[in-house]
């Protein structure tokens, strides 16, 4: 089964959206991926996999905030290489939109 | 599927990572399950969001099997980022078996025509004095030391060669193995 470009285009963007929810706020997984799910129709169970990816790659680290009701939930944020990472991918990823953008528009 | 479900095949799918690790992942989705009930959604919806356990144990068993590779390397590692992979069912690596099993043999055989080598210098080293050679007996043991030393030099190339194999499958796998690809695919 061949993969459609619409899954290839999020698998390759997921980490860069998650790096950049983490740059506004820290955040827990579950909002993560209630945001992705939301917005970029991503299956939840992806978070988990990925974000220990990144926990391992150094790019972010967790923290526990006590909560009113039930256990303490895991917080991530960013690190200084998650930050930096965040900021190249982001630039990659705009000089390329642009440069897709005026293709496909121009081919339109 | 329940809650109680979900979590025991994913725990049972997880079997053999470092307990902690175990006990991280599951608190990890107990917690997606506990925030999901206090937005009002069922478990039998929030397991089918988050996916077949299954599958998604063995993601995370084959991202840890990477990660040991890449922090030591040593052959258990290799072994175990291998076997994960293949558990993960990809295909790629598995057509890329056949091709990994020759550069594998060759490996092999050029250690031990290395050991070959030491134990031969060894040898000349030890008896050739006695033999009267050409040359003298000191020849004999120069003669035996070189061949040690060239089998200590190959067999330094040799795991080298051996170690960059290895990160290029790993490499590989990375770029090629469907991660995170079902969980899309079923939302």
């Amino acid at each position: 089964m061949p993969e459609t470009i619409e899954i290839q285009l999020k698998k390759g963007v997921l980490a860069l959206c998650v790096l950049a929810l983490l740059s506004r706020a820290d955040s827990y997984a579950y909002e993560i991926a209630s945001r992705l799910t939301k917005d970029i129709d991503m299956g939840e169970g992806t978070i988990y996999p990925l974000m220990r990816r990144m926990q391992s790659d150094g790019l972010v680290e967790t923290y526990l905030v006590e909560s009113q009701s039930g256990p303490p939930r895991k917080y991530y944020r960013l690190t200084a290489a998650g930050r930096q990472s965040f900021e190249q991918q982001k630039a990659e990823w705009s000089a390329f939109s642009t440069a897709v953008n005026d293709i496909v528009g121009a081919a339109a | 599927m329940t809650r109680a479900e979900f979590i025991a095949r994913l725990r049972r799918g997880l079997a053999g990572l470092p307990a902690t690790t175990i006990a991280d992942i599951v608190a990890d989705h107990e917690a997606h399950f506990a925030d999901a009930q206090a937005a009002g959604r069922s478990e039998a919806e929030v397991a089918a969001a988050l996916g077949d356990p299954d599958r998604l144990a063995r993601e995370l068993r084959a991202e840890a099997g990477l990660k040991q590779w890449e922090e030591k390397k040593n052959p258990s590692n290799a072994m175990a980022a291998i076997i994960a992979l293949i558990g993960l069912g990809a295909l790629d690596v598995m057509f890329l078996l056949p091709l990994l099993m020759g550069v594998l043999g060759a490996l092999f055989g050029v250690l031990v025509a290395v050991v070959a080598v030491f134990i031969a210098g060894g040898f000349v080293f030890a008896a050739g004095p006695f033999t009267l050679p050409p040359g003298g007996p000191l020849t004999a043991l120069l003669a035996g030391l070189g061949l040690m030393g060239l089998a200590t030099c190959l067999g330094a190339l040799l795991i080298v060669v051996t170690v960059g194999v290895f990160n290029a499958v790993v490499w590989y796998a990375r770029l090629h193995f469907r991660l995170l690809k079902p969980a899309i695919e079923q939302a």
